[in-house]
């Protein structure tokens, strides 16, 4: 809840890493004010490089997408609907002179750490591990940029850092700040949101406390809000979980995410059928025609 | 840094038009709205990453195609006796296999002094991991084949030795053909188990086309050092035909906005013409007997459409509705 | 509030969780809009409309909370009989109005008889036809839903929607809370904005009670700190007001006869002032020469910010000391700013950054681009010091809940930078010491200051030796007493206080005690306790987490949470409560109230100071001890709220046949003129805002790559109604234009903005962040090129709030190219007073605004 203080779960000192409990994040944009102190904090104690100075013009959203530079990324959705029961002065007032309805969404975006995570199955180096707390860890020094997890994550998070920045030529993405969570401390974006919109704790309880969430936004007016964890696709669910009012499309989600190892077995079928023709092929053709 | 529209180019033209006659037309930015979306997605931000590779990957499948079916002809010209185009195509094999591949892989890489960890784990999930086992593993067999057929053509050693030699170089140079055929085709898994709609929808296809073209590009490359054999020639119409084919399969096993960068735009036609020169260009030029020709035409078919799916795969990867749609 | 105080913000989305309905009303949808639960977009400038609208709502259907009105608020006191309403011929102007003076008399606008503000006739049935509820009724009954309409372009609809939400959230047993800050403050009549939210918070009984009130969202971080001990010209520490060199407070006694209530709080003024005076001048400050009254600097004139900037551009003023301000982006006209800047000889920036201030001679300044002025011609020369920031040096910051909160030192200042206390504590030992060799008169005040405070390592004076200083001590010495602070020595070692005292209650008159703000007197007591740096709270006000003055009251005039009769007014709301059986206050707040005084006390009127407020009046500040729905005193432009139109505005005043604020001063002047009522060179409505991602002139934020980098450009917000009109498409880049200048930005095109359909006609606003300049990684116009300097009668603050601009798609040109295209647009010589309602140059500016002092305490950053 809002305001608890040191009692949260986004402020108290834990030993998760230490006790081996799956840890996420539960983010929720019904009471995200689009602050972005989490995109801040991250940089800050991440050491980002800030990745250019270009205005968008879409919205207030000047960052763009998650990636090798951007870890959390916090997006504006200006809507032709209404939020809850919002009134949101001439739109949406439903009488005759009433316009279209309207709403601001904010979302605080950021690598889903999954359950059958992509970019890890797919990492030659084994740079990309699991770490205790269930998170999907790069480890930097590994790392020799061949680029393949940027291909193979559903979710288009981790990247390859381009020159000129700091540290150029490796894959980065959302540590879960696995550094201070090894010395009990909250990841920073989850410490500084003012309103608990990140919240940070046990996997297990977020699930139950964002099932219930939904319900309550469902009561109150917020007829799509609904739950963002594709536990039913080959991702098998993420431990970075968001709540979304309406499609996943409009926040740049897919709606049904997999885990591109599914494809390998079709894939390396049709590899080993032409390697065998072609290697009968060969035979055959210099068997009758030489 | 954000890659979103109106892109800040776009942007620039507006400006100076905005300046010289007060009013821009013209899509790029939609007022009516202001920034409320129209189509699906986040102001049109892609949903996942375009693979962040260059030239050299194009290159690399090229090279690996080639000397890993080169091994097999190899392979197959030891057991028919034909010891001269043997002996060329282990070094075509061991030339592009062992010394143009890894360079161009590791080129590729964005901490090119880290390759060696490619070796560090073996990843049977991972098709880059597999890649790296197996270009080594086909280096490894064919340098030393190479070696041993050399030894053995010119006789230098004789007697139980040279028994040994032979066969050392037999089994050596057929070691080179399995991992060959592998090295040729792991690049379609490569591309095809990946979260790019183009590519994964082809799957399939991908390793059919990239092992094809690596043989008829391997009989092609011999038959223009000289090696002008109907072996080959066969060989060069079993590939161009099988290309053929696919060229159909691809225009039959349409996907729509999921795989429309295989379609339309330029990279729609690198895939076409890539696959029109080795397809049926090369076959009307065999039955033609314009062999060198047929060959030429095949190789550069290998080339172009090589590099076609690479920026298919940027495409597809940039166009957040193909992702979408290949959900759907 | 969730823009610019995100993280006070948490507390209202707390409040909504707890299902708290949200109402913000703001011509923007902004991220505030975006989680509150009613947007209320209007208008720039219509507040008082709007805000009079709920009040005329309330007391029309008889809504009020009359239990509390009644016996609380001055609803009953009876007016004199000459007092003029601006009701009367719909003129806008109440009696007592000087043209030539351009001021009020106020005489009328007193209580009747002779009880004066003290002892006044009071009505307790309401009826009486001169009291202050019927004045007030007649005062807004104009002030119609449909009014509403015509002037905020506030639909009927919704007006109803907010009224009835606001009405259903105060009684007995519920309080409605009210927040504002700069949406009301910047304008040509802010204070009265506040104002009419006082009587509405009056009326509906939320004042004084949990969970309701009027919280001014504060500035810069200790900004509430900075006029608590002011850096204001006006007033010094704890509202003390600043002697006049008029003739009227040559001697002490003057002083005190006047600025002395006869009752209420402030009948102790000689306490507090004569206990500044010794914090001041120690030893040397004795009955014999006043207390040193002779050395405390008089004041002979507005010298606001403005006008002494006006003083700058006419080279009336030598040099300048500029700490933790960037004008050349920040102030209104910043043109004129750093035009006027480039007039000073010296000019000290103590900064953490290379800022536009320091850098107008510059070739990247505006003024020097386009060869409006050249740097070999600028005389001025510039001292840039490097200053320590807010985690480099430890002290106190005092927020908007008036609660002061101690600040650790984080880690000390890179190579030569230095807090203020380090950079004024040097100077004034060397100034000091120069006086001292010095036998001029001029040099006394010097000669006499008590400079004691003991130093750090690093030469900082030590923070808590001020602290113990404002809290207030014993002057004679008592060394080894406890509650001794700092040894009860000086720098000398010389024995210099006694022990602490504990709280104003026990400052004094007669120079026993010294207390450098009276207000402040608590926070380090006796006890030696830095309560400004406790941090366990006990309760949910958060008692026994630093220290809120006065006297750590939590909630102030709380005595009306309860009952005239001393019970609270429900359960679910008590607060503070008379405990009959021990005959005294109780509570979970500290009461706001003479602790032993029941709530049957009545006054026989001839009583002083405290003793003259009944015990069922919870207001004691005021001499009547009631909450002013009408201010009989203290106000410049009026006893009760009137709405004018914003200085430059679309419309005529749809109430009055005046338009603006008769008092307000105009800042008349070439460069700052102001655009005529309708003008339509300057067609649109502009108001200026701030982004969470940048601070203020962007000192703090611009230079920090990790903050540009999220708001890079500026930018104005525009409806796509206005920008299909201008053909203008979103990120175009656009010229804004008004009658101070020009700047470019880009176009963001959103529905968040609304065009406002006022009367028939349809107006357009705009608005935009001021944060940019020319210094640092990203640069962009300074939206404050296009602000007017304009003085609020009271407080003095600019309207930047509604002004009036036109839009040219395309690119500003720069360089020299700017003079000819800039003559497009703006006309050029001409009178400078445009405005019909603006008078001349050399016309007597208005009333002097001093409005930060006893009365009215305000202000606007
Ligand atoms: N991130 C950040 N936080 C800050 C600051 C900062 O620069 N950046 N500055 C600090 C300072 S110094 C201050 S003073 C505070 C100021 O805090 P705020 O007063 O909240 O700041 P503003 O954005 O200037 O104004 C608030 C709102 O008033 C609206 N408004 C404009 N005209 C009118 C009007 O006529 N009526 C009404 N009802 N609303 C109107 C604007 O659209 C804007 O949304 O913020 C402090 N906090
Ligand atoms: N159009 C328009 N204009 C406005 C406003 C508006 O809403 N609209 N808002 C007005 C308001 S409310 C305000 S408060 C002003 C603010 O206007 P200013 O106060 O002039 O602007 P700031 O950028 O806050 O200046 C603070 C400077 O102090 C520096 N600084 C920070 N910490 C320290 C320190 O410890 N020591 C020293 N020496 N320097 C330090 C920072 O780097 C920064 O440059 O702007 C006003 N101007
Ligand atoms: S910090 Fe919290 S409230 Fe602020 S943008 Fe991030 S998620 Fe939203
Ligand atoms: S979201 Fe992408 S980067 Fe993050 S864990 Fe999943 S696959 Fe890896
Ligand atoms: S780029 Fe780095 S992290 Fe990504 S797959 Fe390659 S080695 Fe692994
Ligand atoms: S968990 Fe750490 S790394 Fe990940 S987004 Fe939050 S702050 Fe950044
Ligand atoms: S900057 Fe400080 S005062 Fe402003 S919101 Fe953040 S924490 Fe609160
Ligand atoms: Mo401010």
């Amino acid at each position: 809840m809002i305001g608890e203080g040191i009692k949260s779960t986004n402020q108290r000192k834990h030993s998760y890493v230490q006790d081996r409990v799956e840890v996420g994040f539960f983010t929720d944009p019904s009471v995200c004010i689009g602050c972005k102190a989490c995109e801040v904090a991250c940089k800050e104690w991440n050491q980002v490089p800030d990745d250019g100075f270009t205005w968008s013009g879409n919205s207030y959203d000047n960052t763009g997408h998650l990636g090798a530079s951007t870890w959390r990324h916090v997006m504006f959705l200006e809507q032709d609907r209404q939020k809850g029961n919002q009134v949101t002065g001439p739109m949406g007032l439903g009488n005759a002179d009433s316009e279209d309805p309207f709403r601001w969404v904010f979302l605080s975006d950021v690598c889903k750490h999954c359950e059958e995570a992509g970019c890890l199955e797919a990492c030659p180096t084994g740079s990309i591990v699991r770490t205790e707390v269930g998170s999907v860890l790069v480890q930097n020094d590994v790392c020799n940029g061949c680029g393949y997890c940027v291909v193979s994550c559903p979710f288009g998070v981790i990247d390859r850092r381009p020159e000129p920045l700091h540290d150029a030529g490796g894959a980065f993405k959302c540590t879960f700040c696995y550094d201070r969570q090894k010395s009990g401390l909250v990841p920073a974006c989850a410490k500084v949101c003012p309103t608990e919109s990140i919240v940070f704790g046990r996997l297990d309880d977020l699930r139950v406390r964002a099932s219930e969430r939904v319900k309550h936004l469902q009561q109150s007016g917020y007829s799509d809000a609904q739950l963002y964890d594709p536990t039913e696709t080959s991702v098998r669910g993420i431990h970075a979980f968001f709540l979304i009012l309406g499609e996943p499309e409009a926040y740049g989600l897919p709606p049904r995410p997999q885990v591109p190892t599914i494809y390998l077995k079709s894939a390396w079928m049709s590899a080993f059928a032409t390697a065998i023709a072609s290697i009968i092929a060969t035979l055959l053709a210099f068997a009758f025609f030489s | 840094m954000t890659g979103n529209t109106p892109s800040e180019k776009r942007l620039e033209e507006l400006r100076e038009q905005a300046w010289k006659d007060g009013v821009v037309p013209g899509k790029g930015v939609d007022v009516a709205g202001g920034p409320i979306p129209h189509k699906p997605g986040y102001y049109g931000q892609a949903v996942v990453k375009p693979p962040v590779w260059t030239w050299q990957v194009p290159l690399y499948f090229f090279f690996g195609g080639i000397a890993g079916m080169s091994a097999v002809l190899a392979s197959g010209a030891v057991l028919f006796h034909h010891v001269d185009l043997a002996r060329a195509a282990m070094w075509i094999a061991a030339i592009a296999g062992a010394i143009l591949s890894p360079i161009l892989l590791i080129m590729d890489l964005g901490r090119p002094r880290l390759f060696l960890n490619m070796l560090r784990v073996f990843k049977h999930r991972s098709a880059m991991s597999m890649g790296a086992w197996i270009l080594s593993l086909f280096g490894a067999c064919v340098v030393p084949g190479l070696v041993a057929l050399e030894l053995h053509s010119h006789h230098i050693l004789a007697g139980t030795l040279g028994q040994l030699i032979r066969i050392a170089a037999g089994l050596l140079i057929f070691g080179s053909a399995i991992f060959g055929t592998l090295l040729a085709t792991y690049t379609g898994v490569l591309l095809g188990a990946t979260a790019i709609p183009a590519w994964f929808l082809h799957r399939t296809l991908l390793p059919i086309h990239f092992g094809t073209a690596g043989l008829g590009s391997a009989a092609g490359l011999l038959e223009l050092l000289g090696h002008r054999i109907s072996a080959l020639n066969v060989i060069g119409f079993y590939a161009a035909a099988v290309e053929s084919a696919l060229l159909i399969w691809l225009s039959v096993n349409k996907h729509g906005a999921a795989d429309r960068a295989i379609h339309e735009h330029g990279t729609g036609w690198l895939i076409r013409i890539g696959e029109i020169l080795n397809g049926p260009l090369a076959i009307v030029l065999r039955f033609f007997g314009l062999v060198p020709f047929a060959a030429i035409a095949f190789l550069l078919g290998a080339l172009v459409s090589r590099v076609g799916w690479i920026m298919v795969g940027k495409v597809s990867g940039s166009d957040p509705e193909a992702v979408f749609a290949s959900q759907r | 509030m969730a823009e610019a105080h995100p993280v006070g913000f948490r507390w209202v989305m707390k409040a909504k969780e707890r299902g708290a309905t949200i109402i913000h009303v703001d011509p923007r949808f902004s991220r505030t809009s975006a989680l509150a639960d009613i947007w209320v977009p209007m208008r720039a400038g219509g507040d008082i409309a709007f805000l009079g609208g709920l009040v005329r709502h309330i007391i029309e259907n008889n809504l009020f909370f009359r239990d509390y009105v009644v016996p609380f608020t001055n609803a009953s006191c009876i007016l004199r009989e000459d007092f003029r309403d601006t009701e009367e011929g719909a003129t806008g102007f109440f009696s007592g109005w000087n043209e030539r003076e351009r001021t009020y008399d106020k005489k009328t606008w007193a209580y009747h008889g002779d009880g004066g503000l003290s002892f006044p006739e009071r009505d307790l049935t309401l009826q009486h036809p001169r009291c202050v509820f019927q004045t007030l009724r007649r005062h807004f009954v104009r002030y119609t839903p449909e009014m509403v309409e015509k002037i905020c372009g506030i639909s009927p609809a919704l007006f109803h929607k907010v009224a009835d939400a606001l009405v259903a959230a105060s009684g007995p047993d519920k309080t409605a809370a009210i927040c504002y800050a700069l949406g009301w403050t910047q304008h040509s009549k802010g204070v009265q904005i506040i104002r009419t939210a006082s009587i509405l918070q009056l009326l509906l009984g939320n004042i004084g009670r949990p969970g309701g009130g009027i919280m001014a969202l504060r500035g810069h971080a200790s900004i509430q700190g900075s006029t608590d001990i002011p850096t204001l010209y006006d007033i010094l520490p704890g509202y003390i007001s600043m002697p006049k060199g008029d003739g009227t407070e040559e001697t002490l006694r003057d002083y005190l006869a006047h600025q002395t209530k006869p009752t209420g709080l402030w009948n102790n003024y000689p306490n507090y002032f004569i206990s500044l005076l010794k914090a001041y001048y120690g030893k040397n400050a004795t009955a014999e020469n006043d207390f040193g009254y002779n050395w405390v600097p008089k004041i002979t004139g507005n010298h606001s910010f403005f006008e002494y900037l006006y003083d700058m551009a006419d080279g009336k003023m030598e040099g300048m000391f500029m700490m933790g301000q960037n004008p050349a982006v920040a102030a209104a006209n910043s043109r004129f700013q750093r035009t006027s800047l480039s007039k000073l000889k010296w000019l000290v920036v103590r900064e953490m950054v290379e800022i536009e201030a320091a850098t107008f001679w510059r070739s990247d300044a505006p003024e020097i681009e386009r060869g409006e002025l050249k740097t070999e011609d600028i005389e001025t020369e510039v001292f840039l010091f490097p200053a320590a920031g807010h985690a480099e040096k430890e002290g106190a910051f005092t927020q908007t809940q008036r609660m002061l909160q101690w600040r650790q030192k984080a880690v000390d200042p890179p190579g030569d930078a230095r807090s203020e206390g380090w950079f004024m504590h040097q100077l004034a030992l060397r100034l000091i010491a120069k006086a001292k060799q010095s036998n001029d008169t001029l040099d006394e005040p010097l000669r006499a200051l008590d400079w004691w405070y003991p130093e750090d390592e690093l030469g900082e004076p030590q923070m808590e030796s001020v602290l113990a200083e404002i809290n207030g001590w014993s002057t004679n010495p008592q060394p080894g007493a406890d509650g001794v602070v700092f040894g009860g020595v000086d720098r000398e070692g010389n024995s210099h206080h006694g022990p602490q005292v504990d709280g104003f209650g026990k400052l004094k008159a007669d120079g026993s005690t010294a207390s450098g703000c009276w207000i402040y007197s608590g926070v380090l007591g006796p006890d030696k306790i830095n309560k400004a740096n406790s941090r366990n709270s006990k309760n949910y006000l958060g008692h026994g987490w630093g220290f809120v003055w006065p006297a750590d009251r939590r909630i102030i005039y709380n005595r009306a949470s309860a009952k005239p009769t001393g019970e609270p007014w429900s359960e679910r709301k008590k607060l503070v409560w008379w405990d009959p059986a021990q005959r005294k206050w109780d509570g979970i707040d500290v009461p706001d109230f003479v602790p032993d005084k029941s709530p049957e006390f009545r006054p026989s009127g001839n009583e002083s100071g405290l003793d003259a407020i009944p015990g069922d009046a919870p207001f004691m500040l005021h001499e009547d001890g009631l909450g002013w729905l009408y201010v009989p005193s203290g106000l410049q432009d009026g006893p009760m709220p009137t709405h004018y139109e914003p200085l430059e505005s679309p419309v005529k005043n749809a109430l009055y046949s005046r338009d603006t604020n008769p008092v307000v001063n105009w800042f008349t002047r070439q460069e700052n003129r102001f655009a005529p009522p309708g003008d339509t060179r300057f067609p649109f409505v502009l108001t200026t805002y701030r982004l969470t991602e940048h601070h203020t002139a962007g000192g703090m934020s611009r230079f920090l790559s990790h903050l540009a980098e999220l708001q890079p450009e500026l930018f104005a917000e525009m409806s796509p109604e206005l920008a299909v009109e201008l053909k203008i498409k979103n990120g175009d880049y656009i010229s804004i234009v008004s009658l101070r200048g020009a700047i470019e930005s880009r176009a963001l095109v959103s529905r968040r903005m609304r065009p406002v359909h006022l009367n028939g006609k349809t107006v357009h606003q705009i608005a935009m962040p001021f944060h940019f300049g020319t210094a640092g990684p990203v640069k962009g116009g300074s939206t404050n090129d296009l602000v007017p300097i304009s003085g609020e009668p009271n407080v003095t603050i600019m309207e930047a709030k509604a002004l009036a601009c036109n839009i040219v798609p395309g690119r500003l040109p720069r360089g020299p190219a700017y003079e000819e295209w800039i003559k497009k647009y703006i006309p050029q010589g001409g009178p400078p007073n445009l405005h019909p309602e603006q008078p001349p140059p050399g016309a007597s500016p208005g009333p002097e605004a001093g409005g930060h002092g006893q009365h009215g305490k305000t202000d606007s950053r």
